[in-house]
C-alpha cells in the first residue's frame, strides 16, 4: 500500500524527491511514540527507502519484528513521520533491517545510533509505533529524533543535489482530520486502494499476532492490543468505504495536494517546510510547468515585497496641480516626440495605415455615429431647427393668409435636414422683406392683417 | 370580416393559460441547466432596491474607432512581407540589410518631398482638398518677420533657429526692449536643448523621421537618431545660454532648470551640480526636472559605488525637504543610475521600486528593464544568472498593456528575452513573448534593430529547447515577416534539425537560405552540406539532397556579381558524394573536375566511393579517367585505385596499359 502510494506520489511530483508521510496518533494513544530506525546499510540504500518498506512487506513471514512493524504501520494512523527518500536507482538493493527497538528506554539510544550513522549518509526510515507510553523520555526522544532527522536531511541534501528531503511533522492537535486526509490520499490511487483494502480486508491472523506481540512489549498489554486491533478494524472499514464511494473526490484531493518547496534548502530543517496533503489555501509545487501561477505567487514574496527607501512622504496634491497648469515646455515637446518615435512601428496592415491618415487628417473619417458631418451644426441644438415660430414674432401679421402661408413655410423648413439654422433664418427673413415690400398691395386687397 | 379575427382573439384569450403553461414547461428544462449559484445571484440581484437606476454614460468614440476595430481583426499577415513594402514587389526585402535600406529610402523619399514642399511654398499654393487638409499644405519653415521685436524672437524660437534667436535677443537687449519672462524661458530652453547650435535639419525633431540621404550611411542602426543626435555636442564654457543667464536681472528656478538640464544632457555634469549649489545659495527651491537631471548625472561625478548611491539618496531627501513630488522619470533615472552602482544596485533597485509603488507611481517597462539589468549584471559576476527576478517581474506584468512612457521602455523586451536565453528557460520565454503579443505591447518592441534582437533571441531559445516541429511552426510564423535570421540563426536551426533527426527538411531550409541571401556564407553552406552528406538516407531523400547540392553548386558558380563563396575541400567532396549517392554520376564527375579548377585535392575515400559507383554502373572508361585524375593530383592512393580498377573492370588493352603504367609510377614514387 505504501509502496504504491509513494510510487504514485513520486510519479506525480517528479521533482519532489522525497515524501514524508504522516499518520496520526489515535486519540487514545498519547503523543509519546517510540521511534525505530530501520537503518538500511549499503551504498545505494539512501535512495531506496520505499523499497525498504516493500522489502519489509515481502519479508513478512521471515521476521516477526518486521511483520510487527508492517502491521503497525499499515494499521495505525499513528503519528508516524515516515521519512522516505525516493529514488529508484536500484530497486533490488537489499535492505537489511536493523534490529528493531520498541521499548521506550531504547529510543534515545536509537537516536544516538542514528546520529552516528548519519555520517555515512544512509537511508532513514522512521516509524512510530503507538504504544501507550506516556513517559517524558519518549517525548524528548521524539524531539531529539526530529532534530536528528533535520540534521540528517541537511547532510543528505548536500550530497544529493537534486533530491531533497522534507521533514514532516504531524500535528498532534489534528487527530481527527488527519486520518481522514490520510485515508483520502490513499484512496486517490486505485491501485493503492486495492492493495490497501486487500491487505486490510481480512484481519490477517498474522497481523493480529503481530499486533499482540507488539502490545505485549508494552506495560499495559491488553489495553494496547485491543487498541491496536480496533484501529486495524477501523482502518479496514474506512478503506473499504473509500474503495466504494470516495473515488469521486480524487480530483479534489489531487488538486489540493501541495508539495512545499523550500527556497533555501539549508534552512529546511524547520518543520514549517513540509509536504502537506491538506486542502486549505493555495499550494505550491516544484513543477513550474504544472502550476506556474502558484509558483510565481510564491516567488513574489522574495523580491518585490519588503522595504522601500522611506525617503518620500506620501503624496500631497498641491504640486501636481501646479505642474499641470504650466504650459508644455520645449523639453516636454521633445520628450513626447522621443516617446512617439520610439514606439512608432511600421504598419502591420492597410487599416493601420488608414488610422494614421485619419489622425493626420488626410482621410475621410469613418462614421462612428449618426451625427457625422455635423461639424458646423454640432453646437446647434435640435429645437433651433424644429421650432421656428419665434421667427414669426416680428414682421409678420398675426393672422390671415400671409400668416397661414408662413406657417406652412415653417413646417417645411422644420422638416428640412439639409439647411443650417442660419439658412432657415435667412429664408424666413427673405419672406419678411418680401411681404414688407408688398405691404401696400396686400393691404389694398385687405389680406394683410396686423 | 371581423368575425373570424374576433374568434381567433377569443380563442387565444381562452387558451392563454394553457399556452403560458406550455411555455413555462418549455423554459423550465432550460433553467435546470443553470447552476444553483447563478440562481442565487439572480435572487440577490432582485433583492436590491430598485430605485438606483444608473444611466449609462454616453459612449464617445474616437474617429479611428471603426478602423481600429477592423484592424484588430486583421492583425499581421505572417505569410507576407511587411505591409509597407507591399506596394512594390521589387521592394520586397529579403534580408535585414535590404529591409533597412528600403525602409530608409522610403522615409528619405518622403522627407525629401516634404523638404522640397516646405522650402518652395510658392509652387504649392493650390488647395485641392475640400474641406481643407492642413497637413498637405507646406509648413512655414522660413522666417517671415524681419523687424526687431519680441514677436520675431518668438517666431525664431518656434522655428528652432537657435543662432538667429540669440542674435535677435541681443539686438533686442541693445535696443533696450524688455523681454517677457516667458520668452526668455523659451529661449533658454531652446539654447540648452540644442547646446547652442542649430539643429541639424530645419524642423529638426519636430518632423518625424526626418532623414537626410547622407545620414543613412552613418547611421547603421535604424531610427535611433534621437539618441545620437544631440549628445555629440558638448557643453561649452560660457556659451550663449550661460551668457544670457548671467545677463538676466533676476533668475528663478525655471532658468536654473533649463541650464541644469542642458548641462546634464550635454555632458557638463560637474557644472550642473555647481549650478545647483548656486541655486540653493540663492534661496530658491529646485523643481522636479532639476532633480531628475541631477540624479542622472550623479554617477558621473562620483567614483565609488557607495558614494554614488549616497549622492542619489541625498538628492532624493533634498527633494523631499523641498516638497518636490517625484515623477516616473525621477525613479527611472534613479534606477538607471543604480545600474552604475555595482553591487548596491540589487537591493537599492528593489527598494526604489517599492518606494515608487508606495508613492503611487506605476513603474513603466523601463523601470523593470533597469532592475533586470541590475540583477543580471550582479549575477553575471557571480556566475549563475537566475530567473527569479524575471519570474517575479513577469508575474507582475502579465496581462497588462503598456504605453510608451520612457524612451528606455523599448529595451525591456529584448533584455527579458536575453535573460530567458541565457538561462535557457523556454517557458519564461513564452511568457515574455505572450506579453509582447498582448494588446498593443508589440509597439514597445522598439525600432527594427531592437525588434530583430528580440526575435533573434526568442528564435535561438526555441532552436535550443523546443521540439523541431514547434520550432518550424514558429519559423514559418516569424520568418520573414518579422525576423530576418542571420546565418548564425540559421545554423541554430540546422542544428535543431540535426538534433531531432529531421534532416530531410534540409532542402526546404536551403531554399529559405537562398531567399534570405545567405547562400554566400560559406560557413553556413558547409554546415548544410556536411549535414546532408553525413548519413545515408532513403532514396527519395537522397534524390532531394542531390538536387539541393546541385542547386548549391549552381548558385555559387552562376552568381558572378556577388562575392562568390570560397569552395572548401570538404564541401566539394560532400557535394560529390551526395550526387554519387543519388546516382548522378555525370554531375558528380563534373564536380570532381571542379577540384582541379578550385585548387583543391579530393580525399581518398571519396575516390574509392566513386570507383565503386563506376563499378556498379559498369563504366570502365570513367574508372580509368578517375584513376588518371587521381594520378594528376599525385595522390598516394593512385596505385591502389589502379589495381582495383584492373581487377574489377573489363578493360581494353589500351586502358590496361595506361592503368598499369599508373600503378607502377605510383608505386615507384610512393
Amino acid at each position: 500500500m505504501y509502496r504504491f502510494l509513494f510510487r504514485t506520489v513520486y510519479t506525480a511530483r517528479k521533482s519532489s524527491a522525497c515524501v514524508y508521510e504522516a499518520c496520526v496518533l489515535p486519540a487514545k494513544c498519547d503523543k509519546a511514540a517510540v521511534f525505530r530506525f530501520a537503518n538500511g546499510g549499503g551504498l545505494k540504500a539512501l535512495s531506496t527507502s520505499s523499497v525498504s518498506l516493500c522489502e519489509k512487506k515481502d519479508n513478512v513471514a521471515s521476521s516477526t519484528e518486521d511483520e510487527k512493524t508492517v502491521a503497525e504501520k499499515e494499521v495505525d494512523p499513528t503519528e508516524t513521520p515516515t521519512l522516505v527518500t525516493q529514488k529508484a536507482e536500484d530497486d533490488s538493493t537489499v535492505m537489511k533491517m536493523e534490529e528493531q527497538r520498541e521499548e521506550e528506554p531504547m529510543v534515545l539510544k536509537t537516536g544516538d545510533e542514528s546520529t552516528t550513522q548519519q555520517e555515512d549518509v544512509k537511508i532513514e526510515q522512521v516509524e512510530a509505533t503507538p504504544p501507550e507510553v506516556n513517559t517524558v523520555e519518549a517525548k524528548s526522544g521524539k524531539d531529539s529524533l526530529l532534530d536528528i532527522l533535520g540534521g540528517m536531511k541537511v547532510d543528505v541534501t548536500s550530497k544529493r543535489k537534486l533530491r531533497s528531503l522534507k521533514p514532516r511533522q504531524s500535528h498532534d492537535s489534528t487527530h481527527q482530520s488527519k486520518p481522514a486526509a490520510m485515508e483520502s490520499t490513499i484512496s486517490m490511487f486505485q491501485k493503492a486502494t486495492e492493495e490497501a483494502s486487500s491487505q486490510s480486508e481480512t484481519l490477517d491472523p498474522q497481523l493480529v499476532a503481530a499486533a499482540s506481540a507488539a502490545a505485549s512489549t508494552l506495560p499495559d498489554s491488553i489495553q494496547a492490543e485491543s487498541d491496536l486491533l480496533r484501529q486495524l478494524r477501523q482502518h479496514k472499514a474506512v478503506s473499504e468505504a473509500q474503495k466504494k464511494g470516495d473515488m469521486n473526490n480524487l480530483g479534489d484531493i489531487i488538486a489540493h495536494m501541495k508539495v512545499g518547496k523550500n527556497p533555501d534548502r539549508r534552512l529546511s530543517t524547520r518543520p514549517a517546510n513540509q509536504i502537506q496533503f491538506d486542502d486549505d489555501g493555495p499550494g505550491y509545487t516544484h513543477d513550474r510547468g504544472i502550476n506556474t501561477e502558484l509558483y510565481s505567487a510564491r516567488r513574489k514574496k522574495i523580491y518585490m515585497s519588503g522595504k522601500r527607501l522611506n525617503i518620500f512622504s506620501s503624496t500631497t496634491d498641491e504640486d501636481g496641480v501646479e505642474s499641470t497648469v504650466a504650459r508644455p515646455t520645449l523639453w516636454d515637446v521633445e520628450l513626447a516626440n522621443e516617446l512617439s518615435l520610439s514606439s512608432k512601428q511600421t504598419h502591420r496592415n492597410g487599416l493601420e495605415e488608414m488610422i494614421e491618415w485619419t489622425k493626420e487628417g488626410r482621410m475621410w473619417q469613418y462614421p462612428v455615429n449618426n451625427e457625422v458631418g455635423l461639424e458646423e451644426e454640432a453646437s446647434v441644438p435640435f429645437h433651433e431647427h424644429i421650432f421656428l415660430e419665434k421667427h414669426l414674432q416680428e414682421g409678420f401679421p398675426r393672422q390671415g393668409p400671409v400668416r397661414h402661408f408662413m406657417e406652412l413655410v415653417l413646417a417645411g423648413l422644420s422638416k428640412n435636414p439639409y439647411l443650417t439654422v442660419q439658412q432657415k433664418r435667412e429664408h424666413i427673413s427673405w419672406f419678411r422683406d418680401y411681404f414688407h415690400q408688398k405691404e401696400d398691395v396686400l393691404k389694398e386687397a385687405d389680406v394683410y392683417l396686423n | 370580416m371581423a368575425a373570424p379575427g374576433r374568434h381567433v382573439g377569443h380563442y387565444i384569450q381562452r387558451n392563454s393559460r394553457l399556452l403560458l403553461n406550455n411555455f413555462e414547461q418549455l423554459w423550465s428544462p432550460r433553467n435546470f441547466g443553470w447552476t444553483s449559484a447563478l440562481r442565487q445571484q439572480a435572487a440577490e440581484a432582485n433583492k436590491e432596491p430598485p430605485d438606483t437606476i444608473v444611466i449609462p454614460r454616453k459612449k464617445t468614440w474616437s474617429k479611428e474607432a471603426v478602423l481600429e476595430a477592423l484592424s484588430s481583426t486583421v492583425g499581421r499577415d505572417p505569410t507576407a512581407y511587411p505591409y509597407n513594402f507591399q506596394d512594390d514587389p521589387f521592394l520586397s526585402p529579403r534580408t535585414m540589410n535590404e529591409f533597412k535600406m528600403y525602409s530608409l529610402s522610403q522615409e528619405s523619399g518622403k522627407s525629401a518631398a516634404k523638404f522640397f514642399i516646405n522650402n518652395n511654398p510658392k509652387y504649392f499654393t493650390r488647395d485641392f482638398a475640400e474641406p481643407h487638409i492642413p497637413c498637405l499644405m507646406p509648413e512655414t519653415v522660413s522666417l517671415l518677420l524681419e523687424d526687431v521685436s519680441e514677436e520675431a524672437l518668438k517666431e525664431r524660437i518656434n522655428l528652432r533657429k537657435v543662432t538667429a534667436a540669440v542674435e535677435m535677443y541681443d539686438q533686442l537687449l541693445q535696443s533696450g526692449t524688455t523681454i517677457s519672462m516667458e520668452t526668455t524661458y523659451d529661449l533658454l530652453d531652446l539654447i540648452c536643448l540644442y547646446c547652442d547650435r542649430d539643429p541639424v535639419e530645419e524642423g529638426g525633431a519636430q518632423t518625424e523621421e526626418m532623414e537626410e540621404p547622407g545620414e543613412e550611411v552613418r547611421r547603421g542602426r535604424g531610427k535611433v537618431r534621437w539618441a545620437s543626435d544631440f549628445v555629440k555636442f558638448s557643453w561649452k564654457e560660457n556659451n550663449n545660454a550661460e551668457r544670457i543667464f548671467n545677463l538676466l536681472p533676476e533668475r528663478d528656478t525655471r532658468c536654473y532648470s533649463a541650464l541644469i538640464r542642458g548641462m546634464v544632457k550635454h555632458g557638463a555634469h560637474a557644472k550642473a551640480f555647481s549650478m545647483y549649489t548656486d541655486l540653493l545659495n540663492n534661496r530658491l527651491t529646485a523643481d522636479v526636472h532639476i532633480f531628475n537631471a541631477l540624479v542622472t548625472a550623479a554617477p558621473d561625478v562620483r567614483d565609488k559605488y557607495n558614494e554614488r548611491w549616497d549622492l542619489i539618496a541625498e538628492l532624493l531627501s533634498q527633494m523631499n525637504q523641498q516638497k518636490v513630488q517625484p515623477n516616473l522619470s525621477t525613479f527611472n533615472s534613479v534606477l538607471k543610475a543604480l545600474r552604475r552602482c555595482g553591487s548596491l544596485a540589487k537591493t537599492q533597485a528593489i527598494h526604489t521600486l517599492n518606494e515608487m509603488k508606495a508613492m503611487g507611481i506605476a513603474p513603466s517597462l523601463a523601470s523593470y528593464d533597469h532592475i533586470l539589468n541590475a540583477f543580471s549584471k550582479a549575477a553575471s559576476s557571480s556566475g549563475a544568472v537566475n530567473t527569479d527576478i524575471l519570474q517575479e517581474v513577469m508575474s507582475e506584468l502579465e496581462g497588462k498593456s503598456f504605453t510608451c512612457q520612457d524612451p528606455d521602455d523599448v529595451l525591456f523586451f529584448s533584455t527579458a528575452m536575453r535573460i530567458c536565453l541565457n538561462n535557457k528557460d523556454l517557458e519564461l520565454g513564452y511568457r515574455v513573448y505572450n506579453l509582447v503579443e498582448h494588446g498593443e505591447n508589440w509597439r514597445l518592441l522598439g525600432a527594427f534593430y531592437h525588434q530583430g534582437i528580440f526575435y533573434r533571441r526568442f528564435f535561438n531559445l526555441l532552436c535550443m529547447m523546443e521540439h523541431i516541429d514547434v520550432v518550424l511552426t514558429w519559423y514559418r510564423k516569424l520568418v520573414p515577416s518579422l525576423y530576418y535570421p542571420n546565418h548564425q540563426g540559421l545554423k541554430d536551426l540546422l542544428q535543431a534539425l540535426d538534433t531531432d533527426g529531421r534532416l530531410d527538411l534540409l532542402p526546404t531550409i536551403w531554399k529559405d537560405i537562398r531567399a534570405l541571401g545567405h547562400d554566400n556564407k560559406s560557413e553556413l553552406v558547409e554546415e548544410l552540406l556536411m549535414l546532408m552528406a553525413r548519413d545515408k538516407h532513403s532514396a527519395e531523400v537522397q534524390e532531394a539532397f542531390a538536387a539541393c547540392a546541385l542547386d548549391i553548386k549552381s548558385v555559387s558558380e552562376g552568381d558572378m556579381r556577388k562575392n562568390t563563396m570560397e569552395w572548401s575541400t570538404s564541401s566539394l567532396s560532400n557535394i560529390t558524394s551526395l550526387l554519387l549517392r543519388a546516382d548522378k554520376t555525370q554531375a558528380a564527375w563534373e564536380t570532381l573536375k571542379l577540384f582541379k579548377s578550385k585548387n583543391r585535392v579530393p580525399e581518398e575515400p571519396l575516390l574509392e566511393d566513386f570507383l565503386s559507383v563506376c563499378c556498379s554502373d559498369g563504366s570502365p572508361q570513367r574508372a580509368v579517367m578517375l584513376v588518371q585524375l587521381s594520378a594528376a593530383f599525385c595522390l598516394s592512393a593512385t596505385p591502389k585505385l589502379a589495381k582495383r580498377t584492373l581487377a574489377e573492370f573489363n578493360l581494353t588493352e589500351k586502358q590496361r596499359a595506361v592503368l598499369s603504367e599508373l600503378e607502377c609510377t605510383g608505386e615507384s614514387s610512393g
